[in-house]
């Protein structure tokens, strides 16, 4: 089953089209890893796919009402924000899929004993696995998250895409955005390269992180190895 | 703490309305001035409970939990605790509507005259608002807008005073805009109510997608919001509410300001929490300061928007205080 369709979305910023021209289909067991270097569209992508942003094509997304949409998928921008001092378990609970969800969620982003903390006093690490608490509450078949591993330490990053990989394994569908190609290669179970707004390359990990692709498109070389704990890549060196 | 502060403002409002009616120059007795509010009984203790105090207390209730209520909306939409009801510019377009009519005349023609010029200002500054922001305009927009509008309307009601004719028709509008609610009528009452029921019904359902806001525009969009929606109903609402107490009582500054900021804390922050508090909490404050006037200085006509500046900006300075050394 398709969860995110996209024909020929182009986004315009003026008259450079910062997405352009990207179709793509997400089916549900997939984990797939956005991966480009900076300013290649990722996050335009993401925010378009929602209807967010005002773009051309067709995202099955982006014409549902608003509440259907929120039923179809959920969204971790990259902008963390918490406006106001709220207890950590009303913030994740604002999901609005009712206690059982919510207590899900926070038991899987490691965070049962933050309920009462209040979320602006965390660090900014935990407040990013608050948010993605948040995400994982409104219990969609589909989650777009952008860079949801961006300042996380070691152990909630892994953790963070271990519970993409078992979101994956019950049948829903999870795209995101990742700059760390190593944890990309070890936990998607496909990856989609983007570069100036293009897909480039779309297949597996070991497909995709070509020394090609990786010279073309972010200008470094690396080596992939196969470890007892699974698939490593390492980027090591600046080519350009 | 959170259980309990509702029964606790509620029951600071109901104590401070009771005292509102209560207390007076004219020195009544508290059984005398309830069998006279309730039964009508002696005539002009019956005139003065009615038609003087019984107002003002209302005026008391009305105003303060219109500015609380819009201030804290008017944060939580913008997600910010420095901003306040004015800042969409309702505030100086309903006072200029208000000092044209002084200026004019017309507000001596009938009792209304003022305040409906008020709300035909408030009227205005939604139109504009509405133009130059746009329907899909973002928070900044509005904001702008607001400013632009406020410098407008302050600018035009500084001119009438520059042409004034004599120094009474000036002092006049200068004693105006500092806000009071003496001498006001049930007229003041049935005009102003209406339009203050309607925004803030329209404020107070905004409670749960001002929750959603607290993550941002985008993850609430995500979970269902329609944002251009609750835009609309926030700056109709405030404009509702803001238009007619300013029509009523001039304008109260501070109130919508630092009343959510006080009670943030106590209700958790959540604003759908906040939203009720802080009708209560505005209604609590400008009732209390309408009090301090008349005890403070009876002789003096002390105006209320003085005395709620004088108490809410050294509060503020202290808050700006604070937040440094946090930041610090």
């Amino acid at each position: 089953m398709s969860l995110l369709h996209l024909t020929n979305l182009t986004v315009r910023r003026g008259e450079c089209p910062v997405v352009d021209d990207v179709s793509l289909t997400v089916k549900a067991g997939e984990f797939v890893g956005l991966l480009g270097p900076n300013g290649a569209g990722k996050t335009t992508l993401l925010r378009a796919c929602l209807g967010l942003i005002p773009h051309e094509g067709k995202s099955n997304l982006s014409a549902l009402p608003a509440r259907t949409r929120a039923r179809a998928v959920a969204f971790l921008p990259q902008g963390r924000e918490i406006a106001w001092p709220v207890a950590v378990g009303e913030l994740v609970a604002l999901a609005g899929r009712g206690q059982g969800a919510t207590d899900r969620a926070m038991a899987r982003m490691g965070l049962a004993a933050y309920r009462d903390r209040s979320a602006t006093a965390l660090s900014g690490g935990e407040q990013a696995r608050v948010l993605i608490a948040r995400a994982l509450a409104q219990d969609t078949p589909l989650l777009l998250a952008d860079e949801p591993a961006a300042g996380l330490d070691p152990e909630a990053q892994i953790r963070t895409c271990k519970v993409f990989q078992d979101l994956a394994s019950e049948g829903r569908g999870v795209v995101a955005s990742l700059h760390d190609l190593g944890l990309a290669a070890r936990h998607c179970t496909r990856l989609v390269l983007m570069a100036r707004g293009r897909l480039v390359a779309d297949g597996p990990p070991r497909e995709v992180l070509s020394e090609t692709n990786l010279a073309e498109v972010f200008g470094v070389r690396g080596f992939h190895a196969e470890t007892p704990l699974g698939p490593v890549f390492q980027p090591m060196d600046v080519i350009r | 703490m959170r259980r309990g502060i509702w029964p606790l403002l509620i029951a600071l409002v109901a104590v401070l309305f009771m005292a509102s009616l209560l207390i007076g120059p004219a020195g009544l007795g508290l059984g005398q001035s309830l069998r006279a509010l309730i039964q009508g009984q002696g005539e002009a203790v019956v005139l003065v409970m009615r038609e003087i105090r019984l107002p003002r207390a209302l005026l008391g209730l009305g105003v303060g939990a219109a500015l609380g209520l819009s201030g804290a909306a008017m944060q939580g939409f913008l997600r910010n605790p420095l901003a306040e009801p004015g800042l969409i510019g309702v505030s100086s377009t309903a006072a200029l509507g208000a000092v044209l009519s002084l200026q004019t005349g017309l507000a001596a023609t009938f009792a209304l005259a003022l305040p409906l010029a008020a709300l035909a200002g408030a009227a205005l500054s939604v139109l504009l608002i509405m133009l130059m922001a746009g329907p899909r305009g973002g928070a900044l927009a509005l904001i702008l807008a607001g400013i632009a509008i406020s410098a407008l309307a302050g600018a035009a009601t500084s001119l009438v005073l520059n042409l004034s004719p004599n120094p009474f028709a000036a002092m006049e509008i200068v004693f105006w805009m500092m806000g009071s609610l003496a001498d006001r009528s049930m007229t003041h009452v049935w005009l102003a109510f209406p339009f203050i029921a309607i925004g803030s019904a329209l404020l107070l359902s905004t409670g749960r997608g001002l929750d959603a806001l607290t993550l941002g525009e985008d993850v609430a969009q995500s979970m269902g919001l329609n944002l251009v929606r609750l835009r609309w109903m926030i700056v109709l609402g405030t404009a509702f509410v803001i238009g007619a107490s300013v029509a009523v009582a001039g304008a109260v500054g501070f109130v919508g300001l630092v009343v959510p900021h006080l009670l943030r804390p106590v209700v958790g922050a959540r604003p759908s929490r906040l939203l009720p508090a802080s009708a209560l909490g505005g209604a609590a404050m400008v009732l209390a300061a309408d009090i301090a006037v008349r005890v403070v200085a009876p002789d003096q006509d002390l105006k209320l928007g003085v005395l709620t500046a004088l108490v809410g900006a050294p509060f503020f300075l202290h808050l700006i205080w604070r937040m440094r050394r946090v930041e610090a």
